[in-house]
């Protein structure tokens, strides 16, 4: 169903309780409606085939005094994706949640509690998800009139606290610190003897507050530099994905040249997630000689990073308009030379990994969770791929140059961790094939960077799509008046993985929390983006040896 | 008299002094298969001098806390000091059977499990419950190794039963259980795929998280010396065939076949995931009855 019916069809329905509707593209509809409709229009375009995406919330209190909160949905198999826009008064901020139909939505709403104060009406969860414990009540970071650089007073004895234990259970904790995490999350594992019972999630950390920065203090051209760092893996994509927002949002159009070029770095940085990955996955289940060989083939990638763009990682290659470092045929060259290479050692990997009945053991029927459930929660990227669910943002909503591009989305029907490992590798040979294509058909002329005029026209909502490695990633700009976005919002695809784990984790072994974990290819630092925390506590102390140790023995039990 | 007693300082010393050195022949091996370079042979050495040079935390009360490294150590030393080493029974050797060998390592096994209860911690219980149940189902195999070359020759003692299978040849019963030992081995080492309690994803070391400096090199140590234990039974039993007579070189011959059982044991350690603790239980199910099998066969007298 293409954007034009589902706006007359919801036109029809909810008569004038949906505003307006806009279509400023014919892959992008934008849909006004009153907040009494905001759940029921949610639902009807989740029932017409949308696939929850991630909502935006924003404050206009300045403006007109309103709260604004945006849900989007992708329709994957029509080439299009919708928003849909509603508002509330600052002092009654009060929204339906549309979590009890749409479970993926829990935390972008959770978010919004903290961030901005909203509320959500029958959510089924309403605890705190992203400020810190000790932040105080009623004060919501991503309101404009709250400093970017607030620092309250920290507090003592606060904790979050945990979902009730189910009875008979034991709680295991995973994190703030375990060697299976590399960053720091706390998972508490109810398990029964060695089966996983449950599990409560308490993230976001390692806040930077990313998107406050970038909407109080940077400019429009430094942001691609700031979003790269969101992620250490696939920060091009973080770039990618904020950079076509803007250019979306402002109507700029970058050369044929520029989108060839940003298209071989995204897949080149897909070439090193995808290894990387794999030998995480062989660490995590205790076979390091999988992690050691992976990342062997993946140092020529790290290598070849560092000839195209100066750096193994953090490309910086792209900006608003395009590119900044040309791709010549020297280096052209360079790079197929590499690709053989790296084809032919991740064939031997494949094989091995393929054949591997040992690994079959570990990875088969584990982490299940059906393809039903799995659209239900909106899983994206192999994680989805290996339920069932055909969708690659590259194929169904193409960006770059992917609409140039002839490669297969594989997807196995495993529904298990065993199935995310086959896509993954498979992927790894898709990837290597639309790199060799891109670096035939690309044109040799056209400016790297468009020009790009002095102001941005401000209030124009955009938002775009990009396949990262782990999966989608989505970013929503509203631009804004001071040559910076008004709002940025940033969902990585592990935003909307992670909240499907404890489902993958029930019933299954303890053993096999590690790989559960690591098959989503969880980055915590990217959900980890928003809100103002600063770490400093306000208080400065030295800890001498014997009161760290005091510490360290006291919270046994 | 003198002699058996200079056996018996000579097995302490062999052991003590080689067990890193194959320890790091394996990680030397595993890294080539990982195509790493690897650390030198020595490091192990370094390694146990380094955390003896430590202080010795101690992070939970009471006295099985303490005492669970130094007995781990004693049992291993003890079962170490009683085998013949080169083929010689030493003045202690007459003294055990293979009951004592089998009850010393148990001891082992108990005194990791009482370090790991006593520190109280909840990685340390996951890991001690997987020991427990790694060590329930795996004694018995090494039980039945010895049973069978005691039923043929008829004699619990330690030294004949360690000799059994050069007295009577081999037959269908070692042959099996030579087939279960080796598939058993790297669960006696505790190495891949049945580093189950130790998993460092996921239970961190398990029950020796909470030990540091000393304490945790008995407990490295030990481990290593078990790890060359059961490489050395496997070398005494099954290769008999190394008898020269001559004391000096009859060791030599089996430190040589003590590190081709090295080399296996880094080879299948580093080309297989971890299994499960499930899944290596129902493992070691059939080891038991294949071990059960054997003896059954050299009762039969084949």
């Amino acid at each position: 169903m293409n954007a034009v019916e589902v706006a007359r069809k919801l036109k029809e329905e909810f008569g004038a309780a949906v505003r307006a509707t806009d279509s400023p593209s014919p892959d992008r509809l934008f849909i006004d409606v009153e907040r009494a409709v905001l759940r029921p229009v949610s639902n009807r375009i989740a029932a017409l085939g949308g696939r929850y995406i991630v909502s935006i919330g924003y404050d206009e209190i300045a403006r007109n005094g309103t709260l604004g909160l945006v849900h989007t949905f992708a329709f994957d198999a029509d080439h299009w994706a919708a928003a849909v826009r509603t508002s509330a008064p600052a002092s009654d901020p009060l929204f339906d949640s549309i979590t009890p139909d749409i479970p993926n939505a829990g935390w972008s709403e959770r978010e919004y509690m903290d961030l901005l104060g909203m509320k959500f009406v029958g959510h089924p969860k309403p605890k705190r998800l992203i400020l810190a414990d000790d932040w105080p009540e009623g004060v919501h970071p991503l309101r404009k009139e709250v400093p970017y650089n607030l620092v309250p007073p920290a507090a003592e004895d606060v904790a979050y606290r945990l979902d009730e234990a189910p009875e008979g259970t034991a709680v295991i904790p995973i994190g703030p610190f375990h060697s299976s995490l590399h960053e720091p999350e706390h998972f508490a594992v109810y398990v029964d003897g060695e089966t996983i019972k449950g599990c409560d999630y308490r993230g976001f950390m390692t806040h930077r507050g990313i998107e406050k920065l970038c909407q109080t203090q940077v400019s429009y051209n430094e942001v691609p530099f700031v979003a790269e760092r969101i992620c250490g893996i696939c920060g091009s994509v973080h770039a990618t994905t904020y950079a076509q927002a803007v250019e979306a949002a402002a109507g700029i159009r970058i050369s044929r040249r520029a989108e060839y070029i940003r298209t071989v770095i995204l897949e080149i940085e897909r070439l090193h997630s995808h290894l990387l990955w794999l030998g995480v996955a062989g660490h995590l289940i205790g076979f390091d000689t999988v992690f050691m060989q992976a990342w062997r083939v993946r140092e020529r990638i790290m290598w070849l990073s560092e000839r195209i763009t100066g750096n193994r990682k953090t490309y910086g290659m792209v900006v608003i308009g395009g590119v900044r470092r040309d791709i010549t045929p020297e280096i052209a060259k360079e790079i197929e030379e590499v690709l053989a290479g790296v084809e032919k050692e991740t064939l031997v990997l494949k094989k091995s990994i393929i054949g591997d009945t040992s690994i079959h053991r570990r990875t088969k029927g584990v982490g299940v969770i059906s393809k039903e459930e799995s659209v239900r929660w909106s899983l994206v990227g192999p994680v989805a791929r290996a339920r069932g669910i055909d969708i690659d943002v590259r194929r169904d909503h193409p960006y770059a140059a992917y609409d140039d591009m002839t490669f297969d989305v594989p997807v196995v029907t495993s529904e298990d961790v065993w199935g995310t490992l086959v896509v993954r590798v498979l992927e790894i040979f898709e990837a290597i094939k639309i790199l060799r294509q891109a670096l035939r058909n690309m044109p040799s002329d056209g400016p790297l960077l468009a020009e790009v005029g002095e102001a941005l026209p401000p209030l124009r909502h955009a938002f775009s799509l990009v396949e990262a490695p782990r999966g989608e990633a989505a970013h929503y700009v509203i631009t804004g008046e001071e040559n910076r976005p008004e709002r940025w919002r940033v969902r990585a695809p592990s935003y909307p993985n992670l909240q499907a784990v404890p489902l993958m984790l029930l019933g299954d072994q303890f053993a096999d929390f590690p790989i559960i974990l690591g098959s989503i290819d969880p980055c915590f630092s990217c959900t980890d983006r928003v809100a103002v925390i600063d770490a400093r506590t306000g208080r400065r102390r030295v800890l001498g040896r014997q009161e760290l140790e005091n510490i360290s023995r006291r919270g046994k039990g | 008299m003198v002699m058996g007693i200079v056996y018996a300082l000579v097995n302490v010393l062999v052991f003590v002094l080689l067990a890193p050195f194959y320890d790091g022949v394996a990680r030397r091996l595993t890294a080539r298969v990982q195509s790493r370079k690897g650390p030198p042979l020595r490091q192990p050495y370094l390694d146990i001098l380094k955390l003896l040079g430590k202080e010795n935390v101690i992070s939970a009360e009471g006295w099985p806390f303490r005492l669970a490294p130094l007995s781990a150590f004693a049992s291993i030393l003890a079962v170490i000091v009683l085998v013949p080493l080169g083929a010689k029974a030493n003045i202690l050797s007459h003294r055990a059977d293979v009951i004592t060998v089998v009850y010393l390592l148990a001891l082992g096994g108990v005194s990791v499990l009482l370090g790991a209860l006593a520190s109280r911690n909840t990685f340390a219980m996951i890991g001690a419950s997987r020991e427990m149940m790694t060590m329930i189902m795996i004694e018995p195999v090494l039980a039945m190794t010895l049973i069978m070359t005691a039923v043929k020759v008829n004699s619990l003692g330690l030294q004949g039963a360690m000799a059994g299978v050069s007295a009577s040849g081999f037959g269908l019963s070692t042959g099996l259980m030579l087939a279960v030992y080796l598939l058993a081995l790297q669960a006696f080492v505790a190495k891949q795929p049945f580093d189950i309690a130790e998993a460092e994803i996921e239970v961190l070391e398990g029950p020796f998280i909470e030990y540091s400096g000393p304490n945790y090199a008995l407990f490295k140590l030990s481990m290593m010396l078990k790890q060359m234990f059961y490489a050395f039974l496997f070398v005494s039993v099954f290769l008999p065939a190394a008898g020269t007579g001559v004391y000096p070189l009859d060791i030599l011959i089996q430190l040589a076949a003590i590190l081709a059982v090295f080399v296996l044991i880094a080879v299948v350690g580093s080309t297989n995931p971890r299994l499960r603790i499930d899944q290596a239980v129902r493992y070691y199910a059939v080891l038991i009855f294949l071990s059960l099998c054997a003896v059954g066969l050299a009762l039969k007298g084949l």
